[in-house]
């Protein structure tokens, strides 16, 4: 699944790699055919990339004793559940990893109504804690204030929450991400990428969660190349969950950033991704995933060859880690964030078109697990 | 009694039935048809004989609509049967009724404007002769042959209701009628497109057609058919030979009853000015034509002024300019006195105008609404049915039980909605309603339309009445008995201008069509004179006392 | 009008025709109907569920009468949802900010919801009585502006305070949240719902006992008769479309001064469009309404029951379409056999003749 990291790169290189960098900006401009990864067709003054570290170790938990079998597991997903092609599904993903490694006693799997109200999830909460099921586990931060009334109800139960993590409960597990981690790696490989030194965001609904996307993307962006220009787009405001529907609106918002400029766009945007990825193929830009690996992912497949990479929330690992660990009765190590350390976030490689810059990535990745940079999670200026 | 007499005397001329022993063009025989909780024909006998033109009478809602439907194929009997020249028919749809030779030419025209003559005539018959240039000479010729004169190539929305009329006429025999039901020709007819019309049909009828005739209109039927059949609740009273039989006697057999009239007799005409309209005009939306031109018009306490004209003349926009229903351009409206110009329908309403729509569904009545609730429409600020911002519903109900007591409104009660009361009981309620509450002036919009004759002379009755009692009514009526009858002054609607004064005692219903028409000027030269015309206007033709007779 | 028959034999035959038709669904998809119908009632006894359906149909019978006022005058304040959205965010905004004694703080926090119905409502009723807009199109796009009226609001800017990856309003203080009425754990129910069993009392006075009503349903069955019968169509137009609005303006406390405290992401959408739907449901009649919210917000309720015995809740919304227009339907098909049996009676008062209204343009008759 990982693919080995390259070897080290001495100090002394970043200087050359400086030089080089500059030398291109001049005569870069009209480079095209960027899809490939063409050698050097970025249009940025770029910074200097950190040094590539050391291969870097991940612990997975060791799963092959593990036995889930007493586990009677209650998955509660936010609207659109199982098969959304996004966080629902990673969440599902991980669940059926855990099925298949060690084996769940029994699963119930219930899915959250668009708009629903507090009472709806309380009662879904207390359904699934009421027939015994434990752990329970509420994908997304709109469980958290229900997570609070029921876990205080139920506690011998195992709660794990996704995306939020409520405070003074001690049966209630925050399986939380740093987003704004793996979107700085995206906003360094845009600016890598960009041959106009112009890169965009297109944000789903503006809530804080997707400002984590935007602040970590304007971070590394601006990081790898500190005069870039950023187009900066959210489709609807907070409270209106359509911009994470609707590919139309997607579409339309990147297309205006690429006329405004712009040739490699983010998005954190859910299903309405499709519509970013679309508007890039069209308009000859490129376009950096979400969440899963998107390249690889059926509903976009028509526009795989402009996703250079996705930022990837690992969900699926943070639940079959939780898993594993209330398996094995044991959450005393269990990270409380899922960043890069720890492969909770992280950017894919399939389909080849970063693996020019992987080296600059992952010195970038180095020095955040390191604490040598520190990504804001809400934007800035 | 006047009536618009098309055509002096009753004079048979052509064509009269060559031999009344054959075989008739219609037999209808103890045909019954029902409606739920309504026996529309009960046991109707009808014999047609060929080449006549055959009236059938009958008072609003009697049946004749209904059989004429049965005849037409657009109902099916429950009983009875039917023949077309001595063949037993049944018509499950008007195609059948057309097969057989039988048309009909509906009171409602069914025309499309934004196409010819000709291709209206060809619209849905293109079977029968193609739509090209043999179809157009077969159209032209049934033209000619009934002296139907109409240019093939107009558009229809370019004609006026009488070549309509014939239009719909030419549809019917390009569809090779040779039997036409007309329903209530004459009623949107002014009385010399009347004589057109008769003249027509009778060239017809020498040409072998054979026609029913559907009116309540006696005097008319008096001048056309050959033979007249009386229907009166649903069955047949009887045939009479209109050359013997007086327009009395008609009318009596249609109602069973003695007739009322809508005469007025005594003056009882004041000085005290109730209504004045100064200079009222009212501009149509992006046109620069006006639909009210300076109009002056005054009515006095205890005077019926009465409105004649061709609809659409303006006589709509007077009665709701007045009513505050429309905001005129110009001009003023005073209510002894004070001045409504500025004022709305609820505050003209309150200084004491009472208003009997035209049509009562739309304008008069909620008809969802029980009677009562009806009661309050129009009164709402005013005692007995509210008080301040609170509905009096006791005060309604027990007011509305004083006007079905006193106005005769036929109704099991007072809960019943509104829209379950046949057209005469709804608008005896609304006249009840429209004189509660002390009215100085009452605007009745065609008052009697559409009700039968029970109820209307009990309309005309409470008019009267309440006229004798110094009420001030502005009558705009197309019915010009009763605009005759009623009105102590009659004035002239044309162009949205009051073009003439006539003296109802004097004037005859010929006169005041021609003025009504645009044509003549006058109606009257005879009495009007002595009618003192409020304020003067523009001082084109039409105004007062210009004489002349046709 | 009518008998009590024709006021409860539509939504019968309705409720009825809807449940045969999810049941033939259900049949298709290879569920058991009467497993699914067992889950359903079952949910009632369970947990808070009943507690639960009462609770929400407090909001929905709201939103439903605001509906319902302007249904009355065949008016479409599409926009409720955009009103009571975004009035239950100014509400807890200022319920957020005042303390004041004797539940003064919830009462001031009440008419700020109210105002701020009115006036978002009021943006639609101006320009449609002024600029002939139609309130359809002016309250959709009033919607959509509302979203982000809203989101401005309440970001941390602004009064909103971050909380996770969630943002709201600062949470009321304990005086100015409206307690409820507990059943242990069966949960609690709004004290609202007071406030909306009132609001179903006013609506009835003012639709049946005020001049206004009065005015406001002739206005509705007829203009044309309205408007002869002095009727003022604009003020009538602006004057109900606030009242709606300010109706609007209050259905989102129930839930924001019962139990959430404050509006955040996660403050449910989509009652507007729910009250279109309860309103045709009720028959624009507060009773009525009151039943329909009630059905509704038990049908709502029952998705998880059903979820959980794993049938597809999305025959909830088949049973919820299903029903509302067959209302639509039955309540015509009533309509018009009521007025022929009424039109019976009339007529067998009278000789069958004059049984049957008929315009006719006459002429000079006898």
């Amino acid at each position: 699944m990982r693919r080995p990291r390259g070897a080290a790169l001495a100090i002394a290189l970043t200087g050359v790699l400086a030089v080089v960098g500059c030398a291109k900006d001049g005569g870069g401009t009209s480079t095209s055919g960027e899809g490939a990864g063409g050698e050097g067709a970025a249009g940025c003054q770029l910074a200097d990339p950190p040094p590539a570290p050391d291969e870097v170790e991940v612990s997975t938990p060791e799963t092959a004793d593990v036995d889930g079998s007493e586990l009677r597991v209650g998955l509660a997903y936010d609207i659109g559940g199982r098969g959304d092609a996004s966080f629902n599904d990673a969440a599902a993903a991980g669940l059926d990893r855990a099925e298949e490694e060690f084996g769940l006693g029994d699963v119930r799997e219930l899915t959250a109504e668009a708009n629903e109200s507090e009472d709806a999830k309380v009662s879904r909460l207390r359904q699934l804690a009421d027939e015994g099921f434990s752990p329970i586990i509420g994908v997304g931060f709109a469980y958290a204030d229900a997570f609070e009334t029921v876990a205080a109800d139920y506690p011998d139960t195992d709660f794990a929450l996704v995306d939020a993590a409520v405070e003074d409960a001690d049966n209630i597990t925050p399986l939380l991400f740093a987003e704004h981690e793996g979107s700085f790696l995206a906003g360094v490989a845009a600016a890598y990428k960009s041959d106009n030194c112009h890169v965009g965001f297109v944000g789903g609904v503006e809530t804080p969660l997707i400002q984590k996307f935007e602040a970590g993307f304007l971070e590394g962006a601006r990081a790898a190349a500190p005069d870039i220009q950023i187009e900066n787009t959210y489709l609807t405001p907070a409270g209106d969950i359509t911009g994470f529907q609707d590919p139309a609106k997607g579409n339309e918002a990147t297309r205006a950033q690429i006329d405004a400029g712009a040739d490699v766009v983010y998005h954190a945007a859910g299903a309405s991704g499709k519509g970013v990825f679309e508007a890039a193929k069209a308009g000859d830009a490129l376009a950096i995933g979400v969440d899963s690996d998107q390249y690889n992912q059926e509903t976009v497949a028509e526009s795989k060859d402009v996703i250079i990479t996705s930022m990837l929330k690992r969900v699926d690992v943070a639940v079959f880690n939780y898993l594993a660990a209330v398996a094995e009765d044991d959450l005393t190590d269990f990270p409380e964030v899922f960043d890069l350390s720890v492969d909770g976030v992280d950017y894919s490689t399939s389909g080849g078109m970063v693996d020019d810059i992987a080296d600059v990535l992952d010195g970038y990745k180095a020095q955040i697990i390191a604490g040598d940079i520190e990504v804001p999670s809400s934007p800035t200026g | 009694m006047t009536s618009p007499v098309p055509e002096e005397g009753t004079g048979r001329d052509a064509g009269v039935p060559s031999d009344t022993a054959a075989v008739p063009a219609v037999r209808l025989s103890g045909i019954t048809k029902r409606f739920p909780g309504v026996v529309a024909n009960a046991d109707v006998h009808l014999s047609v004989r060929a080449g006549e033109v055959h009236a059938l009478c009958g008072e609003n809602g009697a049946g004749k609509s209904t059989l004429m439907k049965i005849l037409y194929g657009m109902q099916q009997p429950d009983e009875g049967t039917i023949e077309v020249e001595g063949r037993a028919v049944v018509f499950r749809s008007p195609a059948d009724a057309i097969d057989a030779g039988v048309g009909m030419v509906h009171q409602h025209f069914m025309l499309a404007d934004n196409l010819t003559v000709l291709e209206n005539v060809l619209l849905g018959a293109e079977k029968l002769h193609g739509i090209g240039r043999r179809a157009r000479a077969k159209v032209a010729e049934l033209a000619r042959r009934a002296g139907l004169t109409v240019d093939l190539s107009l558009l229809v929305e370019e004609l006026g209701v009488a070549d309509r009329q014939r239009v719909e006429i030419l549809k019917v025999l390009y569809r090779g009628a040779r039997i036409v039901i007309l329903d209530e020709p004459t009623a949107v007819l002014v009385p010399q497109e009347v004589d057109e019309l008769f003249a027509t049909l009778r060239e017809m009828r020498a040409d072998g057609y054979t026609f029913l005739f559907i009116s309540h209109k006696l005097d008319e039927v008096r001048a056309i058919a050959d033979s007249v059949t009386v229907i009166r609740r649903g069955t047949t009273v009887g045939t009479a030979d209109p050359r013997t039989v007086t327009s009395r006697q008609l009318a009596e057999m249609m109602v069973g009853s003695e007739l009322p009239s809508p005469e007025t007799r005594v003056s009882s005409v004041t000085d005290v000015e109730v209504l004045r309209v100064e200079g009222l005009t009212l501009r149509s939306e992006g046109s620069e034509r006006p639909l009210l031109d300076s109009i002056d018009l005054t009515v006095r306490a205890g005077e019926i002024v009465g409105i004649a004209g061709v609809e659409g003349n303006g006589q709509v926009e007077l009665v709701e300019a007045v009513m505050g229903m429309r905001r005129a351009h110009a001009g003023t409206v005073r209510l002894s006195g004070v001045d409504l110009t500025t004022k709305g329908t609820m505050a003209r309403r309150e200084a004491g105008i009472g208003y009997v729509p035209e049509d009562r569904t739309r304008h008069g009545l909620l008809l969802d609404e029980p009677l009562w609730s009806n009661r309050i429409l129009g009164f709402q600020s005013r005692r007995p049915v509210s008080s301040g911002a609170w509905l009096s519903i006791e005060g309604a109900r027990s007011d509305t039980a004083r006007i079905v007591e006193q106005f005769d409104v036929r109704t099991p009660g007072i809960d019943v909605a509104a829209g379950a009361l046949s057209g005469g009981n709804q608008q005896k309620l609304i006249v009840g309603r429209e004189l509660s509450g002390d009215p100085v002036l009452l605007i009745a919009s065609h008052p009697t339309r559409g009700v039968d004759v029970g109820a209307q002379a009990g309309i005309w009755e409470h008019i009267k009445t309440a006229r004798a009692q110094g009420l001030a009514v502005l009558l705009v009526s197309a019915d010009l008995d009763e605009l005759i009858g009623l009105s102590d002054t009659i004035r002239v609607i044309y162009g949205g201008r009051l073009v003439a004064d006539a003296d109802p005692r004097s004037v005859t219903p010929e006169e005041l069509g021609a003025a009504m028409t645009g044509a003549a000027d006058v109606g009257s030269g005879r009495g009007a004179a002595d009618q003192s015309t409020p304020g003067t206007d523009d001082g084109e033709a039409g105004q007062s006392t210009r004489g002349g007779d046709r | 009008m009518g008998s009590i028959r024709a006021k409860l034999l539509p939504p019968a035959l309705a409720i009825a025709f809807a449940v045969l038709l999810c049941a033939v669904t259900l049949l298709f998809s290879g569920s058991s109907p009467l497993e699914a119908l067992g889950a359903m009632v079952g949910s009632l006894g369970r947990g808070t569920t009943a507690v639960d359906v009462v609770n929400t149909a407090t909001s929905y019978y709201i939103v439903a009468l605001a509906a319902a006022l302007g249904f009355q005058m065949n008016l479409l304040n599409i926009g409720i949802e955009g009103q009571y959205r975004l009035a239950a965010c100014v509400a807890a905004i200022v319920g957020g900010a005042v303390t004041l004694p004797f539940g003064l703080g919830v009462v001031v926090t009440m008419l700020a919801a109210a105002a701020t119905g009115a006036a978002w409502v009021g943006i639609a009723a101006l320009l449609k009585v002024y600029r002939g807009v139609s309130e359809v199109i002016s309250t959709i796009m009033l919607n959509a502006l509302s979203f982000g009226v809203i989101a401005y609001l309440i970001s941390s800017d602004m009064f909103g305070e971050l909380r996770g990856n969630n943002i709201g309003t600062p949470y009321l203080p304990e005086s100015n949240r409206v307690p409820g009425f507990s059943f242990g754990s069966s949960g609690t129910v709004f004290g609202m719902v007071l406030v909306a069993a009132a609001l179903g009392v006013g609506y009835w006075v003012l639709m049946n006992r005020t001049r206004f009503g009065f005015e406001l349903r002739a206005s509705g069955k007829s203009p044309t008769a309205a408007a002869a019968g002095g009727v003022n169509a604009k003020k009538m137009i602006l004057v109900t479309l606030l009242i709606s609005g300010a109706v609007a303006g209050l259905a989102g406390l129930p839930e924001l001064l019962g139990r959430d405290h404050t509006f955040s992401l996660n403050f449910p959408a989509g009652y507007g469009f729910t009250g279109l739907a309860v309103a045709l449901l009720g028959r624009n009649n507060p009773v009525g309404i009151a039943f329909g919210a009630l059905l509704w917000a038990f049908l709502d309720k029952s998705r998880l029951a059903l979820d959980n015995v794993g049938v597809p809740s999305e025959i909830v919304t088949i049973m919820q379409g299903s029903i509302v227009l067959s209302v639509v339907v039955a309540y015509e098909l009533v309509r018009r056999v009521e007025l022929r049996a009424e039109q019976r009676r009339v007529g067998g008062q009278n000789p069958p003749g004059s049984g049957e209204p008929r315009p006719v343009s006459a002429g000079g008759a006898v």
